[in-house]
Formats: structure tokens, sequence, C-alpha cells
């Protein structure tokens, strides 16, 4: 069992389980790649629904004889429901459409949804989003410099890079879509896990001002243990929510609740595990944050 | 924390005034008023939106409203109210599946049917719509639709600006007998000049004179000729402006009251057609090209073709145009040595050389300048509409460079000339995205995502409710407040749309908003086992926990602020519900549980409470 006693070594371990997460998690993302989506890529996303009766085996042949190309078919939901990915048509040249080119299936066609973007806008967008992320970090830093002092800081920091960078790795190894919804579900668990690591943070501070005798690792396991009902209630509620839109959501919104579901469960943890044990690692103590006894006279 | 406590009890001997956990009235009011207006702003999006069809008394109808709803219920189309108001009628239906049904059979009876147009009509109760409410505005991934994406190319645009000049240069140099002067144009409008040493200063003193929006810069025996920066971006606004206003205009045409177009980033432009099914007739519409011509006026209708002008009355004009709008270079409005508003026209060689032609024989006498539109209708197939948009007087030999005066107002001057420009057409638009979500996927979408709503919210009032017991329900009524604002504010702010990630930026704030109760009430928890009265670990709790509080959501606050500024369309819905639900967590989870517990657990000194 975990106890005051023995909980820096569980700490210490748990730092070690996440830096080789970590580790694992970067070669992941750089063997295997990202499976970019439609909106980063350019092309077209269809979602159509046919008769049930129909098979990818006798769609395929249709689909790759009318567009020229190889045409990715997958499943969505419900028997009947396709999710059709093909390359865009070069500037000038028109493509056939879906009801046409499934007229002689026998079948009703309802087509539920289109997307034709184009590759430039597809690159902006990939873009746009590497520069949000990264005026988001910048944000933060600034805040946190100046919220806390670098060492605690720099905690929360890794901590954060940390479960950005799993879920990304999530995101190659499975090679589910990496789409809008789904980088915005990223930069929404930056807020998120930093949420975590500062009120620890904040415990820490108010704890090393308070009790400037104490080891820094003891005020560590003190700030984690007087926080950790919180924690694991909100992280609770948060990963509650989060189910019922992996449940009830649907297609549109299950990387994103996916995302979210991890990034939240690793944000959790690495907050209490990394996010504490690198400013002590880094020479943290109570001399940062000793009580500078107020003037007198004004 | 002890001087904190120091101070207060300080305070409290001098003040006898200052009261432990009270709340004064007026706090009361402020918070009782808020919830009230918010839930009234959040009421009509509870009852929804109808689908309608809204019929302008220009349509034509000869149908009285009773005669109308039962052409409509011979169709088996149901509905539900119809309202006359002004002349205008509204005629709601049942079912918003059968709404282009219901235009479509309409349109038959109408003289106009492009003055019918598909609409919404909230379906609140007259009271509450009178009193300014409305229902929250829904994006088009919930609502279905088409979207598109336009890039405007403004290359053309510049290259057209180099030519021209280039032209007039190489006239110049005829006319002053330079010889050995020869232009060269690059990829956009710079030019380069190369001729011998003597004419340079003469060049540069033309330049200076007829075209000073010019950078000139001299480099060995060539003279480098490019627009300034300042030029280029005002060129590229007026173009950007122009394709916006004709896309308004042709839109307009489409009829769908709720339509957005607007401008994305430097040359882009988005168009949002709510409720649209089909996006190949709006594709036509988009794609229509516009031209422009110069015709001699004729006297009699004998040898000529009529074209009716804004007023509806036939001009007789010659069969051939004197000159066409792609010899149109650029075209602005500006104010005359007179104070009269008036159009500059510039042409490109050529033209320029057939209006001098044609002004010469016609001193004194009118000219009119026709807009003409292809599009394709609704079989695919092409259709022209022409249109007299000016007649003015010729009143010298016309030159380039000329001027329409007698367009009216600087306004209307300005739409002759945005007309011009757009008659000369140069930028070419070109769909670079294209996003169509049928109308079943939509509902489907509102559907998952409430159902996700109440199930999230459902479990969390559970949760709350049972773990921390008679703070629970503080918690609890906090979060239904929350939700009561969050709702109220996105109805009231203008502008905002909520999207399907909107809603799960929704679901994910009733997850986090507990957080602001759970940090007091922990807080409160360890101020009891310090063995304090309720009432004083109530009022040390939400005093400690406050700074936590702040400094977690103010994180949260800087991506949501990010992700607004630089993500579009369903991304920024997301980071708008997701700003929002921090604030108004805040307020619900700091402001509106204290009042609660202040009324209920203020007074409570009793040591032995658990919670």
């Amino acid at each position: 069992m975990i106890n005051m006693k023995n909980a820096t070594k569980w700490r210490y371990f748990s730092s070690a389980v996440s830096v080789i997460l970590m580790i694992v998690s970067i070669s992941v993302i750089a063997v295997k790649g990202l499976n970019w989506g439609l909106d980063f890529t350019g092309g077209v996303v269809s979602e159509i629904r046919i008769d049930s009766s129909i098979s990818a085996k006798t769609l395929q042949p249709v689909l790759q004889q009318a567009y020229g190309q190889e045409v990715s078919l997958i499943a969505a939901g419900e028997p009947g429901r396709w999710v059709l990915r093909y390359a865009a048509p070069s500037a000038g040249q028109t493509m056939p459409e879906l009801p046409e080119v499934l007229a002689g299936m026998n079948t009703q066609v309802e087509v539920l949804n289109t997307s034709i973007v184009g590759p430039q806008v597809g690159q902006e967008l990939a873009e746009q989003g590497g520069l949000a992320l990264l005026v988001a970090m910048l944000c933060i830093l600034g805040y946190l410099s100046y919220r806390f002092e670098w060492r605690l800081a720099s905690g929360a920091v890794f901590a954060l890079v940390h479960d950005v960078i799993f879920v990304l790795a999530f995101f190659a190894a499975t090679q589910m879509e990496f789409n809008l919804t789904v980088l915005a579900a990223v930069l929404a668990i930056l807020g998120y896990s930093l949420n975590d690591s500062i009120i620890i943070a904040d415990r820490i501070r108010e704890l090393l001002a308070a009790k400037p005798k104490l080891a820094v690792k003891d005020i560590n396991n003190q700030a984690i243990a007087a926080t950790f009902a919180r924690t694991m209630v909100t992280s609770g509620t948060t990963l509650m929510t989060i189910s019922a839109l992996w449940i009830m959501g649907g297609g549109p919104l299950e990387g994103f609740s996916i995302a979210m579901f991890i990034g939240v469960l690793t944000g959790t943890f690495s907050s209490i595990s990394v996010g504490t044990s690198l400013p002590e690692w880094l020479g943290l103590s109570s001399e940062h944050y000793r009580v500078t006894p107020v003037a007198q006279t004004p | 924390m002890i001087t904190d406590s120091l101070l207060k009890s300080n305070a409290r001997g001098s003040q006898p005034k200052k009261l432990l956990n009270h709340y004064s009235a007026w706090k009361y009011l402020v918070l009782v008023v808020t919830l009230v207006v918010m839930a009234l702003s959040a009421l009509p999006t509870w009852y929804g939106e109808d689908a309608a069809v809204q019929i302008s008394p220009k349509a034509g109808i000869a149908l009285s409203p009773t005669q109308i709803v039962s052409e409509l219920v011979k169709a088996d189309i149901l509905v539900k109210r119809l309202d006359s108001k002004d002349q205008q009628t509204l005629v709601i239906l049942n079912d918003e599946g059968q709404q282009t049904l219901a235009k479509s059979l309409l349109a038959t009876h109408a003289q106009d049917p492009a003055e019918l147009t598909l609409a919404l009509s909230p379906a609140a109760p007259e009271w509450l719509l009178g009193m300014g409410f409305e229902p929250i505005k829904l994006g088009l991934d919930l609502r279905g639709g088409v979207q598109f994406l336009l890039d405007v190319d403004i290359t053309p645009v510049y290259q057209t600006q180099g030519s021209s000049l280039a032209d007039a240069l190489r006239a110049f140099a005829r006319e002053q007998g330079i010889r050995g002067l020869s232009v060269r144009q690059g990829a956009e409008e710079q030019l380069t000049v190369v001729m011998p040493e003597a004419a340079r200063a003469e060049v540069r003193q033309f330049m200076a004179k007829q075209y000073p929006l010019w950078q000139v810069s001299s480099n060995n025996s060539q003279l480098k000729l490019a627009l300034t920066e300042a030029e280029k971006i005002n060129l590229r606004n007026l173009t950007v402006q122009q394709n916006l206003q004709i896309m308004r205009t042709r839109i307009e045409e489409l009829g769908i009251t709720e339509a957005l177009v607007q401008r994305q980033g430097e040359s882009r432009i988005r168009i949002e057609l709510p409720g649209v099914q089909d996006p190949a007739a709006a594709k036509s519409v988009i794609g229509a090209t516009a031209t422009l011509a110069f015709y001699e006026v004729k006297d009699s209708a004998t040898g000529a073709i009529l074209i009716k002008d804004k007023t509806g009355n036939p001009v007789p004009v010659a069969r051939k145009p004197v000159l066409t709008g792609e010899h149109i270079v650029d075209a602005r409005a500006g104010i005359g040595e007179m104070g009269t508003a008036e159009v500059n026209i510039t042409l490109d060689s050529e033209g320029g050389r057939r209006m001098t032609d044609f002004s010469r024989g016609h001193i004194g006498k009118p000219m009119a300048t026709a807009y003409s539109e292809y599009s394709r209708d609704a079989n695919g197939k092409a259709v022209q509409s022409n249109e007299i948009i000016s007649v003015a007087t010729i009143q010298s030999v016309l030159p380039e460079r000329f001027r329409i005066t007698g367009a009216g107002s600087y306004q209307d001057a300005q739409q002759l000339a945005l007309l011009l420009r757009a008659g000369s057409m140069t930028a070419p638009v070109t769909i670079v995205e294209e996003r169509t979500i049928g109308p079943t996927l939509g509902a489907e979408n509102i559907h998952n995502g409430f159902a996700a709503l109440a199930l999230g919210l459902g479990i969390t009032l559970v949760f709350m409710a049972l773990w921390y017991r008679r703070l629970g329900w503080v918690a609890n009524l906090a979060l239904l407040a929350n939700m009561v604002l969050l709702f109220g504010l996105l109805a009231l702010i203008p502008g905002a749309v909520l999207t399907l990630p909107g809603i799960a930026g929704l679901v994910l704030t009733v997850g986090m908003a507990v957080d602001t109760n759970v940090l007091i009430f922990e807080r409160i928890r360890d101020k009891l086992r310090e063995g304090r009265a309720l009432a004083h670990a109530v009022d040390k709790g939400f005093d400690s926990a406050f700074s936590t509080i702040f400094d977690a959501n103010f994180t949260t606050m800087i991506t949501a602020v990010v992700l607004y500024a630089i993500g579009n369309g369903p991304i920024q819905g997301f980071a708008l519900t997701l700003g929002l639900g921090l604030l108004t967590s805040m307020f619900s989870g700091i402001f509106a549980s204290r009042a609660i517990i202040n009324l209920v657990y203020g007074k409570n000194f009793s040591r032995d409470v658990r919670v």
C-alpha cells in the first residue's frame, strides 16, 4: 500500500515510468507518424447511407473505377453506412457525383455529408494548428514564470509536454484520424493538465512558506496528499462527462473524446509523478519561497 | 494565514458591523436578477426553431392566407401557423423536411419566385420573443447546410496593372521619340525598363506625375517599377470587397435569409448557406461570371436592342458594344473638381484606342453602360441577365483614362465603380473548400450532443450529491445555475454560434465546473479537521481556495482564447463554450454557492459536522 513513508519511492518510480513512456511515445510518433485527417491533407470525404446488403467488396471496385484511384472505405456505426475518402479532383476537373456512381447498384443513396478540402487549405490549417499550439504554450510559459518559481514551473511544463506527447503517440499507434477536433482536444488538454499541476504547485508553495524546516520531498508528499481527494474527484467527474460524450456523442466526437480521456488520465498521473519530482531534482527548496518580513514602516 | 485571521479579528473588534458569512441584500438581488435574465434568455432555445417559408409582398401571390394553407394541406404539407404582418407572410411548417417542398409549391403561384425565402422562425411564445430574447444560433454542423471557402486570386489584378503601365510607357516613348526603350514584366506587376541614359529623367518625371502609386528604383541602366506595398494592400482589399459584394447579391437571389458571407483572412471568402441541401445549385450561382459593356444609345428601337435599366424602362442601344468589360483595368469613385461624385475609369491601350475613336464621332451623345451576368439555372442551362446601370453624355474625346459624372451621389458612384470593376472580373475565384452536412446528420448531431450533455450532467449531479452529501446539493444547484448562465450567455452574445465541438465544450465544462466547488469543499473539510466550527471553516475555505481557483482557470482560459483567435468555424465554437464556461463556473461556483451556503450554514457554529 502507498502511505506517507513510502510515498517518495512511489513517486520516483512513477516518474521513471513517465519518462520511459515518454521515450517510447516519441519513438512511436517518429516511426508510425500521425494519420492526418482531411482537414490537414485536403481531399474528399463523404458519408453515405445505402442498402445494408451491399458489401465493401462490391462497393470498392465500382468506386475505384469511377474515380480512377484508390478509395478508402470505412464502415461507420450502423450497417449500410460508409465513409469514403479519396483525393480531391485537380483544378478544372470534375468528379462524378456519388448517386450517379452508385446508380447501377440498385439502392437508394443518401449522402449524409460531404467535405472537399483543397490541398492549399489543408496546408494552411496545419500551419494554423501548429501556430495555435505554439502560441498557447508560450502564453502558458509566460504566465507560469510570472506566477511560480522556475523550478516549480518546470515540473508543470514537463508534465504538460508529457501529456501532449502521450496523446499524440496514442493517435500514431492506433492510426486513428488526427483532425481539427482532435487538435482542439490536444489544446484543451494543455489547459487541463496544467490545471492539476498548478493546484499541487500552489499547495507546495504554501507548505514551503509555512514549514521551511521540512525536507522538500516530504513537502511534496504532503501537498499531494492534501490535494489528492480534489484531484481524484475533479478528474473523476471530468472523466465521467467525457465518457458520456464518448458513448453518446457519436462518430464526429469520438476522436475528441478519446483524446480528452487519455489526456485527462495522463494529466492526473503526470501532475502527481513527474510534476512534483522534477522540481525536487532541480533543487527546489524552501529558500525560494521564504516569507520576507514586511517592513514595519511603509 | 495567521496574519490574515489576526487582521480579521481586529477588524471585527473595531467594526462590529462586519458579519461572518453575510452577503448584503443587494448581492442577492444581483444574483437573482442575473439568474432570471439568463434563464429568460436561455428559454427560447428550449423551444427551438420551426422551418418557415417567407413570402415578401413583391412575390405577387394572389392567394389569400386561408387559400395558401388549403393549397399546402392539399399537398400533405402540415402548416403550424401562418403570420401575416405588413403584407409580409410567414408560413410556419410542422416538419422541417417539407420546407423546400412547400417553397417550390408556393413558387408555382408566385409571379416572382425569387421573393420566396426559406427562413427559420423561433417557436417560443410571443411574450418571450417580445422581450428581445432569441434562440441560440446553431452552426452548420448542427443545422445542416452547405459551406464554401472561396479563394480570390489577386495575381491577375496585379498583372493587369503592370501590363497597363507597360503599354502606357511604350506609348509615352513613341510620343516623346525615345528610342531603345524596352519594358519587361515580371511574375506580378513588377516592370523592368531598359532605356538610354538620356531619357531616364524624362521617364521618371512621367512616372511621378502620372503614376504616383508606383515605386521607382534604379538599378544600373535599368529602372525597376513596382506598386507600393500600401497600394497592393489597397488593391487586394478592393478586389476582395468587390467579390464579397458580388457574392452577397448573388446569394440574395438564392433566397436564404440567414446566409453568411464574410471575409476570412487576406483573400478568402467564407459562405455558409444553412438549410441548403444541394450544393450544385448554390455552386452555379456562386460561380456565375459577370461582364460589362459600353453601348451607343440609339434614338429609336429600330436596328437596336432593348435592355432594361434599374427602373425597368427599356433603353435602345446599338447591337454591338463599343467596348466590353475586359478592357477595364480599374474603376474608382471620387469627388470631382465641382464637388460632384464621379467614377474614374482606366482602360487598357486597345480599349483606349477604341474609346477614343468612338467618342470622337459622338460628342454630346449618350453612352450606356450595361452589366450582364451568366449563371446556370436549376436545369444547368446558361442564363444571361442584362441591365443598364448608367447612361452618361460624352463631353469630349475620351482617352484611356476618363471619368463618368452624373452617376448620382458618392455612394452611387462607389456602387458603379464596384460594378465596373466587377465587370472586368480580373480576379478569378475558386472554391477551395466545400462542406455539405445533410439535414438528417445535423439533427443526429444535435440529438447525440445533447444526449451526451444530459448523461454527463446526470452522472455529475448524482456523484456530487453522494460524495459531498450536505454540501453536494449546493454544488449541484451551482452547476445547474452555471448551465442556465452559459445557455443564456450563448443566446445573448451576438455572433455566438453553437457547434458540435461547442457542445463537447459544454459537456467538458460540466465536468470541470464542479472543480471550483470541489476545491472549496476540500478546503472546508481541512478546516473542519483542524477543529473549527462549520461557519468559520466555510469562511476560511472560500478565502484560501480563491487564488488556486483563479490560477487553475486562468491557464485554461489562455488556451481557450488562443483557440478562438487562431481557429475557425467549429473550433471557435469549442473555444467559445470552453471560455464562457470558465467564466460562468467562477461566478456560480464562488459567488452563487457562497450565497446559498451563507444562508443555510452561515450561522452554524457546531463543530461535529461532517461534510
